[in-house]
């Protein structure tokens, strides 16, 4: 179904009808929404953004030409909002105020798949889930939104590199550095 | 962690990045380093997995989520359709106005009118100078001059000599 529906959309950046662009929706709206959500950690705007990036995606479809795969390029419109969001200052500087940037009680760190680990292990698992959660507050958005693809969606460099505009080697360099964040954290907490 | 294991800090952070064969190489050697890549992985599949599982959402929110995309996209269709219908009639319009404005009487005579006036009033202006000048009084005090004319029986002024005498006069 996708290859048939990336090769109508890629071939011919034509028309779409409304079946085939909501099984376009369908299939890639976990990740878009998993990724906006990651990045903004706002639940209401990554369900809004959510929206726009597949508005943006059905304007310009025309100017897809399927170089990358549909999802890489949806990933990458995602990625230019969630952009253009952070540079809105005043509802950076309101979500700062009301605390939103901190982790909540309900947040990653208490989604640890428990599996047949000990209330122990289960315990610094969190402790480690929540340290990187922290480190990747720290990163920069372009920073994070390589993380985030590379830790959380599991995509290949080059992968990332085409959903942001990058070169592999600044995908690398910016994954180095958050990697290497990480493990200093890590270290700090044993 | 001794000194020497942090020389190998960087490998480990290479080899989480992406696939490096030095990197590799030294860690299948290097039990230290192998124990700390393995935190490091662990660490990092455990953050990944909590956040799909954080992300995810009950079937009913992306139903609902999918309608509003389709409504959107429904609305902007509607919208390029009404865009596309109306933009012609608006360019018709403005020619219209266009054409309208050209024919419009009173522009013309408005346009042409103006600087014949202005020739005339300018001609009629040169003339009153020309007048006052040839007169040799100023027009205001044409009257005086009259009644001068009445007092000296009529005799004809040397206006400019008399002015040289009241001038000397004064001195």
């Amino acid at each position: 179904m996708e290859s048939a529906l990336t090769s109508t959309v890629g071939a011919a950046a034509q028309k779409i009808t409304a079946e085939e662009f909501d099984a376009l929706v369908r299939r890639h709206q976990r990740r878009v929404h998993r990724f906006l959500l990651m990045l903004l950690r706002d639940p209401e705007e990554a369900d809004n953004l959510t929206q726009e990036c597949f508005l943006r995606a059905y304007q310009n479809l025309s100017s897809f030409r399927g170089e990358s795969s549909l999802e890489t390029w949806l990933l990458r419109i995602a990625a230019n909002l969630a952009h253009d969001h952070a540079r809105n200052r005043r509802a950076g500087f309101w979500k700062r105020l009301l605390g939103f940037g901190d982790e909540e009680e309900d947040g990653p760190a208490a989604r640890v798949p428990s599996g047949t680990a000990s209330p122990e292990q289960l315990l610094l698992a969190r402790e480690d889930v929540r340290a990187v959660w922290d480190v990747a507050n720290q990163l920069s958005q372009q920073q994070r939104a390589v993380f985030l693809l590379r830790f959380v969606e599991e995509m290949e460099l080059n992968e990332i590199a085409s959903a942001l505009g990058l070169q592999v080697g600044s995908v690398k360099t910016h994954l180095f550095r958050a990697v290497q964040t990480v493990r200093n954290k890590l270290r700090d907490l044993r | 962690m001794n000194a020497n294991e942090n020389l190998h800090e960087p490998l480990v952070e290479r080899a989480l990045v992406g696939f490096d064969l030095a990197a590799e190489h030294h860690i299948a050697h290097c039990p230290p380093c192998q124990t700390e890549r393995e935190k490091v992985e662990d660490a990092l599949r455990q953050f990944g997995a909590a956040n799909r599982e954080y992300a995810n959402r009950s079937e009913s929110f992306y139903e609902q989520q999918a309608a509003r995309i389709r409504a959107a996209q429904q609305e902007s269709k509607q919208k390029s359709r009404l865009t596309m219908a109306l933009v012609p009639s608006l360019v018709v319009l403005v020619l219209l106005a266009v054409a309208l404005l050209g024919k419009a009487p009173g522009v013309r005579p408005a346009v042409v009118t103006p600087p014949v006036q202005q020739t005339d009033s300018d001609h009629e202006l040169l003339l009153e100078v020309e007048r006052v000048i040839q007169s040799d009084t100023p027009r205001a005090l044409e009257p005086a001059t009259l009644m001068v004319e009445d007092s000296d029986g009529n005799r004809p002024l040397n206006r400019t000599s008399d002015r040289k005498e009241s001038r000397s006069n004064e001195n």
